[in-house]
């Protein structure tokens, strides 16, 4: 039998140290901060060795790193659960109370116990939340179909609604930069889509001029979108990534603690 | 002039809804059927599919909900056609949790009923829906059994005749990832350095400028982006396969061919708004007393 010395350590570090940093925490007030603050040390330092040294027990197949990835995806399963608790809480105490739009809440509810219950009755039943044996949708499906879907895309095509009204309303050359800006999204429009052979369409005479200015606008748009945009989200992503990197590694260090939401002094 | 600025400034806003629904609807309804020119960043996903062997994997993620359906569907669809008539396996999984998985059972059973030939297990298999999609991509990137261990079916991977093989994301030739939001960056930022698998994206018109960087820089292989993205492969697919135009041709399902009739009267509405927006906005300025 072979000893894995991963699962050891990561037990004793995400589960033996913080049990007994609780237990000791109930007399020393200081232990509460310190014993998330060393969890998140070693979330945040595992990952990084792992990618640098090639160690079994760190980013082998079973290593610690890929067991975090594991715990990572299980925890994300109960922030989901978390989620869903949180919502019932907010929405059954609107509706005890009577707050204004107390009845979205119910229908919220009552959307959620039923999409819920069709899940969890293709769990049970074992015919899953896609198709019956026989082809037809299970209760999920048509839910999802014929509910959840429309209303989904619904909300997001509202959007254009709002953005040809904003368009119109807001869109204004008030300086130098709001010109540029107009212009450079004017041109990006006009060349993404074949705008031009659309006003030649009741002129056939102007078909193939149409045609080919349109080429050239599009390859005027490939420019703008490759050139100074793609210059400018490098610089962007290279800057955020930069923050990020900053971010952790307050965290790691423990610098960071307001995600530990403690009171002054603790 | 100056009474006519100010009204036409003050339009009611439901005219400029009315425009915009006028605008979208009719084209979808009454094609018009305007051209489609490709760029280079679609070409260079078409070509590189097109040079993948018979029989090569490519991993086709889901990351996309019903709010972005229309742009995101024809692109999934397309490039699954294409691996059915490449003879390429593909593997689907859904990270986006609000509708992905439905979205692509849907785009699953639309294909393979155009292509019955298709064995579920054998030339294609969906893996289904797991939530955390950044640490589920760093555990495929390991061990794609660590992340799904069966398929949306139960069967498990061990079992799965396309699986024999591909233990991670370092035996999958290509990564699709049709996108809305943040998942189809992970793939670029956090699988393509890891595993060096190519990834090809599809996004949403309004985040594909970001991918442009990533284009820029070779951690992209190609990109779809948006409706236009997706129309473009849908005429180079046709070019290639003339015997798919019956798949873009038809007046009754929804095509991004289609679609970008509706957002070419769309964008020139919008132009127009502006400009008139902008002309009399410079007009009631310029009559304004200092």
């Amino acid at each position: 039998m072979t000893f894995n010395l991963g699962p050891v350590v990561l037990v004793l570090l995400f589960a033996v140290v913080p049990i007994i940093g609780i237990f000791l925490g109930l007399n020393s007030p200081g232990l509460r901060s310190r014993i998330p603050i060393w969890v998140a040390v070693f979330a945040g330092l595992i990952p990084i060795l792992a990618m640098y040294i090639p160690k079994g027990f760190l980013s082998g197949q079973t290593g610690m790193s890929q067991r975090m990835d594991d715990w990572l995806i299980i925890l994300a399963g109960f922030a989901l659960l978390l989620g869903i608790v949180n919502v019932l809480q907010n929405n059954f105490k609107k509706v005890a109370r009577r707050d204004s739009g107390w009845f979205y809440s119910v229908v919220l509810l009552i959307g959620l116990f039923v999409t819920g219950g069709a899940g969890i009755y293709g769990a049970v039943t074992k015919i899953g939340i896609g198709f019956n044996p026989d082809g037809s949708p299970t209760p999920f499906k048509y839910l999802t179909d014929w509910f959840f879907q429309p209303l989904q895309s619904t909300i997001f095509a509202l959007l254009a609604f709002f953005m040809a009204s904003a368009a119109f309303r807001a869109f204004r050359a008030r300086n130098v930069e709001a010109t540029i800006l107009l212009v450079a999204a004017g041109l990006v429009m006009v060349g993404r889509v074949p705008i031009l052979e659309l006003l030649a369409v009741p002129f056939p005479s102007l078909h193939a001029s149409a045609a080919s200015a349109s080429q050239a606008m599009g390859k005027l748009t490939e420019w703008i979108m490759d050139v100074p945009n793609g210059a400018a989200q490098s610089g962007i992503i290279i800057g955020a990534a930069l923050g990020a990197a900053s971010m952790a590694l307050r965290v790691i260090l423990g610098i960071e603690r307001g995600y530990l939401g403690l009171g002054k002094g603790e | 002039m100056r009474r006519f600025l100010e009204r036409l400034l003050g339009l009611d806003r439901r005219w400029i809804f009315l425009f915009v629904l006028l605008s979208v609807a009719i084209p979808i309804i009454v094609p018009i059927g305007l051209p489609v020119t490709t760029t280079e960043s679609t070409r260079k996903a078409f070509d590189f599919i097109e040079a993948l062997k018979p029989g090569d994997t490519i991993l086709i993620s889901f990351d996309y909900g019903p709010s972005s359906a229309p742009e995101n569907d024809p692109m999934a669809e397309a490039v699954m056609r294409q691996c059915a008539l490449r003879k390429i396996r593909f593997i689907v999984i859904a990270l986006y949790p609000l509708g992905g998985l439905n979205l692509a059972n849907n785009a699953v059973a639309k294909v393979v009923s155009e292509f019955p030939d298709l064995k579920d297990g054998t030339d294609y298999v969906n893996l289904g829906y797991k939530d955390g999609a950044s640490a589920v991509m760093r555990r495929m990137g390991d061990d794609i059994a660590g992340a799904f261990p069966t398929d949306q079916k139960g069967t498990p991977l061990s079992q799965i005749p396309i699986m024999k093989g591909i233990a991670s994301l370092r035996q999958v030739q290509l990564v699709f990832t049709v996108a809305t939001g943040i998942i189809g960056e992970w793939w670029i930022t956090q699988v393509h350095p890891q595993s060096g698998t190519p990834v090809i994206i599809g996004p949403t018109a309004v985040s594909a400028p970001k991918y442009y960087a990533f284009l820029n820089s070779g951690q992209l292989v190609g990109m779809l982006g948006g409706m236009k993205g997706a129309a473009e492969y849908e005429k180079l697919i046709r070019a290639r396969y003339p015997e798919m135009a019956r798949f873009y041709t038809t007046t009754h399902d929804f095509t991004a061919t289609k679609g970008m009739d509706g957002q070419t009267v769309m964008h020139l509405i919008v132009l127009l708004f502006i400009l008139l927006g902008n002309s009399a906005f410079l007009l009631s300025r310029r009559g304004a007393p200092r």
